[in-house]
């Protein structure tokens, strides 16, 4: 029996918690130490560590005290006992403090208390969040583990974690060093994600699948907060989950932090928490020895709730996941990271450039992706450091889980080792080496795999056979832990243009999979072509058998319009999206609610259709094109308006012109923003600039109100707003002489003594360069020129304008009607 | 003596709410039909792939205070009474800095310069908003580091060339951050390049 074994065998005839199914009392974990070690004397700014082992016997009292409240597991005093933290005070000798710290709590608590190895940040982020090395991080750790093993720990947790990538690595750390039962637990903010972005839901699908024996979270908030993360992670847990709340939120009174629960209010929240499905529940921040009596009390007789899954059918990034539930929607696999047959793709993999992988990531995620295949298959081409470089900047531009796709056992190793999430193995085959090496390194890192059914020397032609090489390659995964929600199985996509069966044995084995062996499925749709004109009919029908034979998931590409929409009409005949929301956002106007890509949901801006937006009466095209900002329209809209016999003088005077004032009234109201503000302004130009020629040869010329000279003042380098209300007074009809930014005084005033504007507009954006303007205009009243001076920008305050002799716009639609007021009173 | 710490990249959840308030959206009262909709929040994705939030952050304990001057363990002063007011109950300093980066500003030049300025000031407003974020983000990160001493960072901030802390002091802050690392310079006027990158000074009280 190994060590982890003993330590699952103990916790069993202790307490019967880790079968989920016949525990009988919620495991208590011990309250925060840092509170109490301040009471203890503990000043701030030293090394905690090194305190607790110049002070053995307040650290002594301390694990006591929770033991005889009530703890059944107390945690060592090696919160920050790692080489990067202790290295902070100049300590090096981590495996040592970290052996005596866990003696210290062995002897205070003796036999009946369990001690588990406290392991927690080293305050750097992990690659590839940060600068901390994936490889370092692991050693760091493992230092830190050795040392704690030494000590005698029983177990090991890794707590108030913010960041995936550091936790796989301390949670690889012990795995490779001992087989210890650990937990892990994340802290969330208020807003439910991590600091780095990771969700309790996502955490709970990576941790467990990388070998985590419970999950949860700690610190941050109360238990109130936990109450949610709990339930809401716990139909998705397979192992028991854990929860170490503070006493409430800390707040400040005077100099002091206060957490504003006391130790009866904070225990009623235990049984609660157990109704979520905590099993394992403990104090953090705030929370005193007498927390945990109470919480004790508070949870005698609660029986913890069932682990409810022996396994999940789920994959993970590090900010987000994808569950393959059955009755959900067919999953698309975005397949455009693939390099075979895209020279554009190589050329970059070689040259190390990622541009064209950035933007391939973000279009397949916009047009319907969920999930992205990865393939770095090049001649010549370091595939493990290309696999790694790819996987770090996807992970950090990409919330959508990836699928590793080699024929190579080392890349995939590689990538494994490296992605801060669950990923999807594609492939494992019946070959003998792949079954030998990638089974062992899939369960290790807890990845799904799609399974594909052909064997050493053979691509099996017809699904009875296919059908043999799966069961017989599940069989070896059971051996590995692995269930059938672990695997995706192939149906091994041939082209009918060498047999004409192909496809219809593949659909025999999806459907073999879904009905029969009752697993996941998934097909790279367009091989079934291969060699045959017209293609694209082909894969459609392809396709819509798949999905009516229960295909889970496809490789495809997602800019596929087609497809898409195919995709989403199967998902409403089969039942899987209900009411068919997906599919009526789909093909009507109303897009979907915009997702955001790397954190929780805001309440996105309020829409409403066009119609119920009161802008205009006028059924007139040009004017709606103008104010819709409608850029790609406009200029066909116009030749339309021009054939059917229209003046351009007339287009401009009767329908754009009016069009972009009503605009400009839609904004002062707010009815308008900004970007729609822009949009017509753009539209506008866009319009004027195709009829300028026309206007010229009717010999009606555009008449010119007025010309203005902008500037952004010297120092300031900040000219959006600039920018912005030099177009809008192009659209009205004023002639602009952009000087751009920084510009000197002297040059302001030489332009303007050589053009002779009727209005200086001046903008800027800071404090300090504000006072530049009044420069200017010292400078023109100097040179004897009687200009007449506009200002704006964020600083800039009507009292300002005035006290220097300008006047002031607020903003580009101000702007406008300022210019318009100074040439009038000229 | 303390270590500047610092973060690349800032991963934070997109702050919609602040980048539609920034570009003039009033709940209730502002009306967006469904393309233009889906054009901005297009625009706003684009620029959270294009920009990549960056920063640097140290503490340092206050060795001494008036009523007009802060000085830090690292000997620099800063001088302002406003400053010291802010920090009359820290006793230490968290200076941080944040950056969007150069892509994103190439970004905004070229479509504010070219043929899609509606597409500039979405990445403008959104490159604002993160980088403030970034700056919340790593008081965060703090905080919950402190938690565990019992301290906390103040909610709010104070920057160079608010009130009486004069923007020049902007180039003392770049200096003991060593922005540089972070691809971040300064100006003879103390502007921050690329332009979209901020400075700040929280206090830690307890």
């Amino acid at each position: 029996m190994n060590k982890k074994q003993t330590i699952k065998a103990m916790l069993k005839e202790k307490i019967l918690l880790l079968d989920g199914a016949l525990g009988t009392k919620v495991m208590i974990l011990d309250g925060a130490m840092g509170t109490e070690l301040q009471k203890k004397g503990m000043p701030v700014g030293v090394c905690p560590e090194l305190w607790c082992l110049e002070h053995p016997e307040a650290v002594s009292d301390i694990h006591t005290a929770y033991k005889k409240a009530g703890a059944d597991v107390v945690y060592t005093a090696t919160f920050g006992g790692n080489r990067i933290k202790l290295a902070e005070y100049g300590l090096t000798n981590v495996r040592e403090m970290n052996k005596k710290l866990a003696r210290l709590a062995k002897k205070a608590v003796g036999k009946d208390t369990l001690v588990a190895g406290d392991i927690s940040s080293t305050g750097l982020f992990v690659d590839p969040f940060g600068p901390l090395a994936f490889e370092e991080a692991v050693d760091i750790y493992k230092e830190q583990v050795q040392g704690l093993i030494e000590g005698g720990v029983d177990l090991f947790v890794i707590e108030t974690m913010i960041d995936i990538q550091e936790t796989r690595a301390a949670l690889l750390a012990v795995k490779e060093t001992a087989p210890y039962f650990t937990l892990v637990t994340m802290t969330y903010e208020k807003e439910g994600r991590t600091l780095n972005g990771t969700d309790p839901l996502t955490a709970l699908i990576t941790l467990q699948s990388l070998g985590a024996d419970a999950v949860g979270c700690n610190c941050s908030t109360g238990p109130e907060d936990m109450v949610a993360i709990i339930a809401a992670i716990k139909p998705y847990a397979k192992v028991p989950l854990v929860v170490k709340p503070n006493a409430g939120m800390p707040r400040l009174e005077g100099n002091q932090t206060i957490f504003d629960m006391d130790a009866r209010s904070f225990a009623s929240f235990g049984p609660k928490l157990a109704a979520a499905g905590a099993n394992i529940i403990g104090g953090c921040c705030g929370t005193t020895p007498e927390f945990i009596r109470r919480l004790k009390r508070s949870l005698s007789g609660i029986k913890p709730s069932a682990v409810e899954r022996k396994s999940i059918s789920a994959v993970s990034s590090a900010w987000g996941h994808k569950i393959f539930e059955k009755e959900n929607p067919l999953t698309i696999v975005g397949e455009r990271l693939n390099p075979t047959g895209k020279k554009r793709l190589q050329q970059e993999l070689l040259d190390g450039s990622m541009t064209l992988v950035r933007q391939m990531a973000r279009e397949q995620e916009q047009s319907g992706a969920e999930l992205l295949d990865v393939n770095v298959g090049v001649p010549g081409i370091d595939e493990v450091r290309k696999i790694e470089d790819i996987i770090r900047v996807l992970a950090t531009v990409s919330k959508l889980p990836l699928v590793v796709d080699s024929s190579k056992i080392e890349t995939i190793e590689a990538a494994l080792r490296f992605y801060p999430g669950r990923a999807l193995i594609n492939s494992i085959s019946g070959e003998q080496e792949k079954v030998k090496k990638l089974l062992p390194l899939a369960a290790k890192y807890g990845a799904m795999f799609i399974l594909l059914p052909l064997t050493d020397g053979e691509v099996p032609e017809t699904a009875a056979r296919r059908i043999e090489i799966v069961k017989d390659v599940f069989k070896k995964a059971h051996r590995y832990g692995f269930t059938k929600e672990d695997i995706v199985a192939d149906g091994l996509v041939m082209t009918v243009a060498s047999n004409s069966q192909a496809a219809v044995e593949t659909i025999k084995t999806i459907q073999w999979y879904t009905d029969v062996f009752n697993c996941r499925s998934i097909v790279g749709l367009s091989n079934v072509s291969f060699g045959m004109p017209e293609r694209e009919w082909m894969n459609a029908a392809f396709f819509s058998m798949t999905q009516t034979a229960g295909l889970t998931m496809a490789i495809a590409n997602p800019g596929s319009e087609k497809l898409i929409h195919m995709k989403v009409a199967g998902d409403v005949l089969l039942g899987k999206d209900k009411n068919a929301t997906t599919y009526i956002a789909h093909f009507s106007d109303l897009p979907p609610e915009p997702k955001p890509m790397k954190g929780p949901s805001e309440k996105p801006p309020v829409k409403v259709s066009a119609a119920e937006i009161k802008i205009t009466t006028s059924e007139d095209s040009v004017h709606q094109a103008v104010i819709e900002g409608n850029r790609d329209r406009i200029v066909e809209i116009l030749k339309e308006r021009l054939a059917a016999g229209e003046e351009a003088s007339h287009i401009v005077d009767s329908m754009m012109i009016p069009a972009i004032i009503h605009v400009g009234g839609l904004f002062e109201k707010k009815i308008y923003y900004l970007p729609q503000l822009i949009a017509s302004a753009e539209a506008m130009k866009k319009g004027l600039a195709y009829l300028e020629p026309m206007l010229k040869t009717t010999k009606v010329t555009k008449k010119v109100k007025g010309s203005v000279l902008m500037a952004t003042v010297k120092g300031d380098i900040h000219d959006i707003g600039k920018n912005i209300v030099v177009l809008l007074l192009q659209n009205q009809g004023y002639r602009v002489i952009d000087l751009g930014k920084d510009v000197k005084p002297e040059s302001i005033i030489e332009k303007s003594k050589e053009l002779r504007p009727d209005v200086v507009g001046l903008s800027a954006l800071m404090t300090t360069t504000m006072v530049n303007m009044k420069d200017v205009i010292g400078l023109a009243a100097k040179e004897g020129l009687k200009l007449k001076f506009m200002v704006g920008g964020a600083v800039v305050t009507d009292a300002y304008a005035r006290s220097i002799g300008a006047a002031y716009a607020q903003d580009g639609v101000s702007a406008v009607k300022t210019v318009e007021k100074l040439i009038k009173s000229a | 003596m303390k270590k500047i710490v610092t973060f690349d990249p800032i991963v934070i959840p997109l702050p919609e709410k602040m980048i539609y308030r920034r570009l003039g959206y009033k709940t209730g009262v502002t009306q967006v039909t469904p393309a233009q909709t889906t054009e901005i929040q297009k625009y706003v994705e684009d620029a959270q792939s294009i920009i990549h939030l960056m920063g640097t952050a140290l503490h340092l304990p206050i060795a001494e205070r008036s009523a007009v001057d802060i000085r830090l363990e690292n000997g620099v002063t800063f001088h302002s009474r406003k400053l010291s007011t802010f920090l009359s109950k820290s006793t230490e300093v968290l200076i941080m800095a944040a950056t969007a980066g150069n892509d994103i500003m190439e970004a905004i030049r070229k479509d504010t310069t070219g043929s899609n300025v509606t597409r500039g000031v979405v990445l403008d407003a959104t490159a604002s908003e993160m980088v403030d974020a970034a700056l919340d983000w790593i008081v965060a990160y703090f905080n919950q580091l402190l938690r565990r001493e019992n301290r906390t960072v103040t909610q709010s901030r104070f920057s160079a060339g608010y009130g009486d802390f004069p923007l020049t002091d902007q180039v003392v802050i770049h200096k003991i951050l060593n922005l540089e690392k972070i691809g971040v310079s300064i100006t003879e006027s103390c502007m921050l390049i690329p332009e979209k990158s901020v400075t700040a000074i929280a206090g830690i009280i307890g």
